[in-house]
Protein backbone atom coordinates (compact mmCIF):
# COMPACT_ATOMS: atom_id res chain seq x y z
CA UNK A 1 0.00 0.00 0.00
CA UNK A 2 2.97 1.88 0.80
CA UNK A 3 4.25 2.44 -2.42
CA UNK A 4 1.20 2.33 -4.20
CA UNK A 5 1.27 5.73 -2.72
CA UNK A 6 4.62 6.94 -3.65
CA UNK A 7 3.96 5.98 -7.15
CA UNK A 8 1.13 7.84 -6.93
CA UNK A 9 3.51 10.84 -5.59
CA UNK A 10 6.26 10.02 -7.87
CA UNK A 11 3.31 10.55 -11.14
CA UNK A 12 1.84 13.86 -9.55
CA UNK A 13 5.67 15.08 -9.35
CA UNK A 14 6.93 14.11 -12.99
CA UNK A 15 3.21 15.27 -14.28
CA UNK A 16 3.43 18.58 -12.80
CA UNK A 17 6.95 18.70 -14.09
CA UNK A 18 5.91 18.21 -17.69
CA UNK A 19 3.15 20.63 -17.35
CA UNK A 20 5.62 23.38 -15.93
CA UNK A 21 8.36 22.83 -18.63
CA UNK A 22 5.51 21.96 -21.71
CA UNK A 23 3.87 25.62 -20.49
CA UNK A 24 7.35 27.52 -20.55
CA UNK A 25 8.23 25.98 -23.77
CA UNK A 26 4.83 27.30 -25.37
CA UNK A 27 4.97 30.57 -23.86
CA UNK A 28 8.42 31.46 -23.22
CA UNK A 29 9.03 34.87 -25.25
CA UNK A 30 12.69 33.90 -25.80
CA UNK A 31 12.96 30.44 -27.47
CA UNK A 32 16.29 29.35 -25.70
CA UNK A 33 14.03 29.20 -22.30
CA UNK A 34 11.80 27.74 -24.05
CA UNK A 35 14.21 25.56 -25.54
CA UNK A 36 15.15 25.20 -21.45
CA UNK A 37 11.20 23.94 -20.71
CA UNK A 38 11.48 21.21 -23.18
CA UNK A 39 14.73 20.08 -21.72
CA UNK A 40 12.45 19.95 -18.71
CA UNK A 41 9.64 18.62 -20.00
CA UNK A 42 11.69 15.45 -21.93
CA UNK A 43 13.29 14.82 -18.16
CA UNK A 44 9.64 14.53 -16.69
CA UNK A 45 8.27 12.34 -19.46
CA UNK A 46 11.31 9.76 -18.99
CA UNK A 47 10.33 9.82 -15.27
CA UNK A 48 6.99 8.72 -16.53
CA UNK A 49 8.72 5.68 -18.60
CA UNK A 50 10.94 4.55 -15.35
CA UNK A 51 7.62 4.47 -13.43
CA UNK A 52 5.86 2.32 -16.16
CA UNK A 53 8.92 0.20 -15.74
CA UNK A 54 10.66 0.99 -19.33
CA UNK A 55 13.80 1.81 -18.39
CA UNK A 56 15.20 1.00 -22.18
CA UNK A 57 13.10 3.64 -23.57
CA UNK A 58 13.61 6.24 -20.77
CA UNK A 59 17.53 5.94 -21.42
CA UNK A 60 17.08 5.98 -25.03
CA UNK A 61 14.57 8.94 -24.27
CA UNK A 62 17.30 11.11 -22.10
CA UNK A 63 20.29 9.96 -24.82
CA UNK A 64 18.57 11.03 -28.08
CA UNK A 65 16.23 14.22 -26.78
CA UNK A 66 18.24 15.65 -24.44
CA UNK A 67 21.26 14.61 -25.81
CA UNK A 68 20.99 14.86 -28.85
CA UNK A 69 17.84 16.57 -30.63
CA UNK A 70 17.69 19.56 -28.34
CA UNK A 71 21.22 20.17 -28.97
CA UNK A 72 20.41 20.25 -32.90
CA UNK A 73 17.61 22.70 -31.91
CA UNK A 74 20.17 24.76 -30.03
CA UNK A 75 22.26 25.03 -33.18
CA UNK A 76 19.36 26.31 -35.38
CA UNK A 77 18.56 28.85 -32.80
CA UNK A 78 22.32 29.91 -32.57
CA UNK A 79 22.82 29.69 -36.53
CA UNK A 80 19.85 31.75 -37.47
CA UNK A 81 18.88 34.15 -34.89
CA UNK A 82 19.02 37.83 -35.82
CA UNK A 83 18.28 39.40 -32.93
CA UNK A 84 18.71 38.10 -28.99
CA UNK A 85 15.07 36.68 -28.68
CA UNK A 86 14.92 34.32 -32.17
CA UNK A 87 12.31 36.72 -33.45
CA UNK A 88 9.58 35.29 -30.62
CA UNK A 89 9.50 38.79 -28.40
CA UNK A 90 6.48 40.18 -29.75
CA UNK A 91 4.91 37.23 -29.05
CA UNK A 92 1.40 35.67 -31.07
CA UNK A 93 -0.69 38.90 -30.04
CA UNK A 94 -4.30 38.65 -29.40
CA UNK A 95 -5.06 37.28 -32.96
CA UNK A 96 -2.64 34.58 -32.84
CA UNK A 97 -3.68 33.60 -29.34
CA UNK A 98 -7.43 33.45 -29.98
CA UNK A 99 -7.01 31.45 -32.97
CA UNK A 100 -3.90 29.15 -30.54
CA UNK A 101 -5.93 28.67 -27.67
CA UNK A 102 -9.25 26.21 -29.67
CA UNK A 103 -5.50 24.39 -30.71
CA UNK A 104 -5.19 23.49 -27.53
CA UNK A 105 -9.14 23.44 -26.02
CA UNK A 106 -10.67 21.20 -29.10
CA UNK A 107 -7.91 17.93 -28.42
CA UNK A 108 -7.92 18.24 -24.44
CA UNK A 109 -11.54 18.85 -24.43
CA UNK A 110 -13.00 16.08 -26.49
CA UNK A 111 -10.35 13.36 -26.09
CA UNK A 112 -10.21 13.75 -22.41
CA UNK A 113 -13.83 13.52 -21.87
CA UNK A 114 -13.60 10.43 -24.17
CA UNK A 115 -11.15 8.75 -22.52
CA UNK A 116 -13.16 8.86 -19.17
CA UNK A 117 -16.03 7.74 -20.70
CA UNK A 118 -14.86 4.78 -22.74
CA UNK A 119 -10.86 4.14 -21.32
CA UNK A 120 -9.96 0.87 -21.26
CA UNK A 121 -8.75 -0.12 -17.77
CA UNK A 122 -6.16 -0.90 -17.42
CA UNK A 123 -3.91 -2.68 -15.08
CA UNK A 124 -2.80 -1.67 -11.85
CA UNK A 125 1.42 -2.72 -12.60
CA UNK A 126 2.78 -2.22 -15.53
CA UNK A 127 4.41 -5.27 -17.28
CA UNK A 128 8.16 -5.99 -16.69
CA UNK A 129 10.59 -6.32 -19.82
CA UNK A 130 13.71 -6.88 -20.54
CA UNK A 131 16.39 -4.99 -22.21
CA UNK A 132 17.49 -8.53 -24.17
CA UNK A 133 13.61 -9.30 -24.86
CA UNK A 134 13.77 -5.47 -26.77
CA UNK A 135 16.55 -6.74 -28.47
CA UNK A 136 15.50 -10.33 -29.25
CA UNK A 137 12.46 -8.37 -30.27
CA UNK A 138 14.43 -6.03 -32.69
CA UNK A 139 16.26 -8.53 -34.40
CA UNK A 140 13.30 -11.16 -34.80
CA UNK A 141 9.71 -10.14 -35.56
CA UNK A 142 10.42 -6.50 -36.12
CA UNK A 143 13.82 -6.60 -38.05
CA UNK A 144 12.00 -4.60 -41.45
CA UNK A 145 11.01 -1.77 -39.35
CA UNK A 146 14.89 -1.40 -37.77
CA UNK A 147 16.05 -1.68 -41.37
CA UNK A 148 13.58 1.31 -42.43
CA UNK A 149 14.64 3.65 -39.49
CA UNK A 150 18.19 3.47 -40.25
CA UNK A 151 17.31 4.06 -43.92
CA UNK A 152 15.50 7.03 -42.64
CA UNK A 153 17.86 8.17 -40.64
CA UNK A 154 20.54 8.06 -43.81
CA UNK A 155 18.07 9.61 -46.04
CA UNK A 156 17.36 12.46 -43.37
CA UNK A 157 21.62 13.01 -43.31
CA UNK A 158 21.77 12.86 -46.44
CA UNK A 159 19.67 15.29 -47.68
CA UNK A 160 20.29 17.59 -44.32
CA UNK A 161 23.57 17.87 -45.75
CA UNK A 162 22.94 17.93 -49.35
CA UNK A 163 20.60 21.44 -48.37
CA UNK A 164 23.15 22.80 -46.26
CA UNK A 165 25.32 22.62 -49.57
CA UNK A 166 23.19 23.57 -52.20
CA UNK A 167 22.17 27.24 -50.83
CA UNK A 168 26.33 27.75 -50.58
CA UNK A 169 26.77 26.53 -54.30
CA UNK A 170 24.25 28.79 -55.40
CA UNK A 171 25.43 31.84 -54.41
CA UNK B 1 -9.38 6.93 -11.84
CA UNK B 2 -7.09 4.06 -13.15
CA UNK B 3 -3.60 4.36 -13.81
CA UNK B 4 -4.00 3.88 -17.85
CA UNK B 5 -6.32 7.04 -18.02
CA UNK B 6 -3.76 9.21 -16.08
CA UNK B 7 -1.34 8.59 -18.46
CA UNK B 8 -3.56 9.18 -21.38
CA UNK B 9 -4.24 12.60 -19.95
CA UNK B 10 -1.10 13.62 -19.60
CA UNK B 11 0.17 12.40 -23.24
CA UNK B 12 -3.23 14.66 -24.76
CA UNK B 13 -2.29 17.60 -22.64
CA UNK B 14 1.48 17.18 -24.40
CA UNK B 15 -0.26 16.83 -27.69
CA UNK B 16 -2.19 20.16 -27.19
CA UNK B 17 0.31 22.27 -25.87
CA UNK B 18 2.40 21.05 -28.75
CA UNK B 19 -0.41 22.60 -31.16
CA UNK B 20 -0.73 25.65 -28.74
CA UNK B 21 2.78 26.29 -29.85
CA UNK B 22 2.27 25.32 -33.40
CA UNK B 23 -0.22 27.96 -34.11
CA UNK B 24 1.17 30.14 -31.55
CA UNK B 25 4.65 30.37 -32.63
CA UNK B 26 5.94 33.01 -35.14
CA UNK B 27 9.34 31.17 -35.93
CA UNK B 28 10.06 28.20 -37.51
CA UNK B 29 12.14 26.68 -34.52
CA UNK B 30 9.55 27.35 -32.02
CA UNK B 31 6.79 25.48 -33.94
CA UNK B 32 9.44 22.42 -34.10
CA UNK B 33 9.38 22.61 -30.56
CA UNK B 34 5.95 22.09 -30.53
CA UNK B 35 5.91 19.38 -32.95
CA UNK B 36 8.78 17.56 -30.62
CA UNK B 37 6.02 18.07 -27.63
CA UNK B 38 3.33 16.45 -29.67
CA UNK B 39 5.92 13.71 -30.45
CA UNK B 40 7.23 13.10 -26.74
CA UNK B 41 2.79 12.76 -26.12
CA UNK B 42 2.42 10.23 -28.26
CA UNK B 43 5.70 8.33 -27.39
CA UNK B 44 4.15 8.43 -24.26
CA UNK B 45 0.81 7.11 -25.07
CA UNK B 46 2.23 4.49 -26.56
CA UNK B 47 4.16 3.07 -23.77
CA UNK B 48 1.65 3.02 -21.82
CA UNK B 49 -1.06 1.68 -23.91
CA UNK B 50 1.40 -1.46 -24.24
CA UNK B 51 2.76 -1.60 -20.57
CA UNK B 52 -0.65 -0.89 -18.83
CA UNK B 53 -2.72 -3.75 -21.41
CA UNK B 54 -2.19 -7.14 -22.30
CA UNK B 55 -0.54 -5.65 -25.49
CA UNK B 56 2.73 -7.01 -26.54
CA UNK B 57 4.75 -4.73 -24.31
CA UNK B 58 7.69 -5.52 -26.59
CA UNK B 59 5.78 -3.96 -29.25
CA UNK B 60 5.09 -0.82 -27.70
CA UNK B 61 8.75 -0.09 -26.52
CA UNK B 62 10.01 -0.26 -29.73
CA UNK B 63 7.45 1.65 -31.08
CA UNK B 64 8.20 4.23 -28.88
CA UNK B 65 12.09 4.07 -30.12
CA UNK B 66 10.75 4.02 -33.39
CA UNK B 67 9.04 7.41 -33.05
CA UNK B 68 12.38 8.75 -31.50
CA UNK B 69 14.02 7.86 -34.43
CA UNK B 70 11.69 9.66 -36.54
CA UNK B 71 11.84 12.78 -34.42
CA UNK B 72 15.72 12.62 -35.11
CA UNK B 73 15.63 12.09 -38.47
CA UNK B 74 12.51 15.62 -38.41
CA UNK B 75 14.76 17.66 -36.70
CA UNK B 76 17.50 17.33 -38.77
CA UNK B 77 15.93 17.91 -42.02
CA UNK B 78 14.12 20.87 -40.63
CA UNK B 79 17.62 22.20 -38.98
CA UNK B 80 18.74 21.99 -42.99
CA UNK B 81 15.36 23.85 -44.02
CA UNK B 82 15.45 26.97 -41.24
CA UNK B 83 19.48 27.29 -42.54
CA UNK B 84 18.60 27.41 -46.19
CA UNK B 85 15.66 29.96 -45.46
CA UNK B 86 17.31 32.43 -42.68
CA UNK B 87 20.41 32.43 -45.09
CA UNK B 88 17.97 33.03 -47.87
CA UNK B 89 15.73 35.43 -46.43
CA UNK B 90 17.44 36.91 -43.61
CA UNK B 91 15.58 35.43 -40.76
CA UNK B 92 13.47 31.97 -39.90
CA UNK B 93 9.79 33.54 -38.73
CA UNK B 94 7.07 31.56 -40.34
CA UNK B 95 5.75 34.05 -43.00
CA UNK B 96 8.81 35.31 -44.22
CA UNK B 97 9.08 32.63 -47.24
CA UNK B 98 5.40 33.46 -48.55
CA UNK B 99 6.90 34.73 -52.06
CA UNK B 100 7.05 32.22 -54.54
CA UNK B 101 9.65 31.82 -57.18
CA UNK B 102 8.15 32.43 -60.63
Amino acid sequence: MNEMYLGQFAFAFYTLIILAGGVLAVTAPSLVRAMVGLVTTLFGVAGLYLLLLAEFVALMQILIYVGAVTVLIFFAIMLTRASADGGEAEGPGLRGSLRAIPAFLIPAGTLVPFLALCGVTGFDRPKDVSPAALGAGLLGPYTLAFELISVVLLAAMAGAVLLAFEKRGAK
Amino acid sequence: MNPLICYQVVAVLLLGLGLYALVARRTLIGMLIGVELMLNGAGLSIVAAAQLTPTDAVLGQLGALLVMGLAAAEATLVLAIVLVISKRFGDAAADTPRELKG
